[in-house]
């Protein structure tokens, strides 16, 4: 299989018309508005790393927070304690994250049942209350704070924070398209007669954990660098339960689905500001509607039908030109 | 001539009961044959034992001369030794050309590389050409079958195990994925186990039959010594049942009658 056989040049005018979009928000945003989107792009970063591991091989990953945790307390140490440039902290907490993800990843992935999952939850949890335990080292509640900046100004670390974004969902798309994705996909599929198809199953499964994680720590460290903090709700199970709700408004195994459900989220907690006290009612209220009637998400649903209606019309305008 | 599979004492026990007893036979390059039995009798189980999707108590397999006990699943079907499940196994939600990609892309076989272009050959092979871009969930159950083989197939297996490949098929459906499984042994050489209930199709394919009953094999032979055999007439008629070769003869007969 090509590695873009099925992306279609409607798939990269759309992509195109996004990256757009996205980036003529600090020319019409507030600062205020800027700062929710570099958060948002984040968070979309978090949610396709997730959607690269689980929503291709099925194996839910109940805590997440713990590479993106991992990865921004790596970052502050780095920077803090030790002093280094903010750069450094990108690499080291990708590769701190990888290290978590074999630790959790070797011994459960093996296993049916939801050892994987499980593991992964307590994993964050149990770094939550690390977190606060040593709080000499962590700051505990408080985290770690001043970290130096990246970036000077707030709106290049919007543009850094989307281009990140958009390598990441490049890369993770470009595997998901290659015959790495296929196999992937298998493992979702069944994974006996995977292994009765020759595929070494753990070592997809491992894998796909690894650069999962790899990208969720860079994500972690990205926003330690932009929050210029780091505490222990970043371990939080809810941040976990977040990401996948993202993910699944999104469209689970899509990739770019992902980053839309992120955004789609982020931007209706903002939205329901005015809402005040009832915000958090209405928003589950609105979740539980999605899930409960569109349980195939949001996004890349609506992209696949919005796309096939674009190639019908220009299919037909072709057809009459011909004529 | 040193034998393709040799399996040496071969006993499996779930709890107190002993699936597979004791089991030993080899199988020639070349040859078709078949496991014969009753529910229960272990067939399954010995054939979990030989892909290594179940580790053995007991006893020896050597594929090629090279032992498999210890090996896992995907590293047995990269030796040349593939099987297909009882109930079909498809990867769901994708589509039955990426299906058998799949198995393009063991080890064993992804330095050919053209996967796709493999697989697509293979689909033509066993009759599934037309419906390669289909959704693997909108296959009839007889497709599905074939779609089983073929994801093997592509593995480049010296020796395919089938378990039970009629089973749930129409009389309309088995004719057909007999003459291939007929042709894949004949135009490749391909060394072929079968599990099979429908004794009728399964007789007129194999050559020799390994009859299992309560985990141990009880007789060996060609079919026609089967059906005669005291012990595999019990097994499947209970005693007293003497007439399992006049039924087959006569099923048989009237097979030929209108062929």
């Amino acid at each position: 299989m090509p590695a873009w056989g099925s992306l279609t040049k409607t798939d990269v005018i759309g992509a195109i018309v996004v990256i757009a979009l996205l980036s003529v928000v600090p020319f019409v945003g507030s600062r205020y508005i800027v700062g929710i989107m570099t958060i948002a792009l984040c968070y979309a970063i978090w949610a396709t790393s997730w959607d690269f591991m689980s929503g291709l091989t099925g194996r839910e990953n109940f805590g997440h927070a713990l590479f993106i945790g991992t990865g921004a307390y790596t970052a502050g140490f780095l920077n803090v304690s030790f002093g280094l440039s903010p750069w450094w902290g990108f690499p080291a907490a990708a590769i701190v994250a990888v290290l978590f993800s074999l630790v959790i990843g070797i011994p459960t992935l093996r296993l049916r049942g939801p050892y994987f999952a499980l593991a992964m939850l307590s994993g964050a949890v149990v770094m939550q209350k690390l977190s606060i335990i040593f709080s000499d080292t962590t700051g505990g509640q408080d985290g770690l704070n001043g970290l130096s900046p990246m970036l000077r100004s707030q709106v290049s670390a919007y543009y850094f924070t989307l281009a990140a974004l958009i390598a990441t969902v490049i890369v993770l798309k470009f595997i998901a398209l290659s015959p790495w994705g296929t196999i992937l996909r298998a493992i979702r599929g069944d994974e006996a007669t995977c292994q009765a198809a020759g595929i070494n199953v753990n070592f997809y499964k491992i894998s796909a954990l690894m650069i999962s994680a790899a990208f969720a720590g860079f994500g972690g460290a990205l926003y330690a660098n932009y929050q210029l903090q780091v505490g222990p709700d970043l371990f939080d199970v809810a941040l976990s339960i977040n990401i996948i709700i993202m993910v699944y408004v999104g469209g689970m195994g899509s990739i770019y689905g992902a980053v839309g459900g992120a955004l789609l989220l982020i931007g209706l907690t903002e939205g329901l500001r005015s809402f005040s006290e009832y915000r958090l009612w209405v928003y589950t209220l609105i979740l539980i509607l999605i899930l409960f009637f569109i349980p195939n998400g949001v996004i890349a649903p609506a992209w696949v039908r919005v796309r096939d209606w674009i190639r019908g019309r220009s299919a037909i305008f072709t057809r009459r030109a011909s004529a | 001539m040193s034998a393709l599979l040799e399996v040496e004492g071969l006993t499996k026990r779930f709890g107190g009961l002993t699936a597979v007893k004791n089991v030993s036979f080899a199988l020639q390059a070349g040859e078709i044959t078949g496991i014969l039995g009753p529910n229960g009798a272990g067939k399954t189980t010995l054939f979990n034992l030989l892909t290594g999707f179940i580790r053995p108590d007991r006893g020896t397999i050597a594929f090629d001369g090279v032992p498999l006990v210890g090996f896992a699943p995907h590293r047995i079907v990269n030796r040349g030794l593939a099987r297909t499940f009882q109930l079909t196994r498809p990867f769901i939600g994708m589509t039955v050309v990426e299906n058998v990609v799949v198995g393009c892309l063991a080890p064993r076989v992804r330095s050919e590389g053209h996967t796709e272009v493999r697989a697509r050959e293979m689909l033509d092979r066993v009759g599934l050409g037309s419906k390669a871009d289909l959704i693997v969930d909108a296959l009839s159950y007889g497709d599905l079958r074939r779609l089983e083989i073929a994801r093997e197939l592509v593995t480049r297996p010296k020796l395919l195990l089938l378990d039970e490949p009629f089973a749930g098929l129409g009389t309309s459906e088995i004719e057909p994925l007999a003459a291939l499984i007929r042709e894949l042994h004949r135009s490749e050489g391909l060394t072929i186990l079968i599990i099979e209930h429908r004794l009728r199709e399964f007789m007129q394919l194999v050559r020799r039959v390994i009859a299992m009953d309560f985990g141990e094999i009880i007789a060996t032979g060609t079919p026609g010594e089967i059906v005669r055999h005291g012990r595999v007439v019990e097994a499947y008629i209970g005693r007293g049942g003497d007439d399992l070769e006049a039924r087959l003869g006569i099923v048989t007969e009237s097979v030929r009658g209108t062929a």
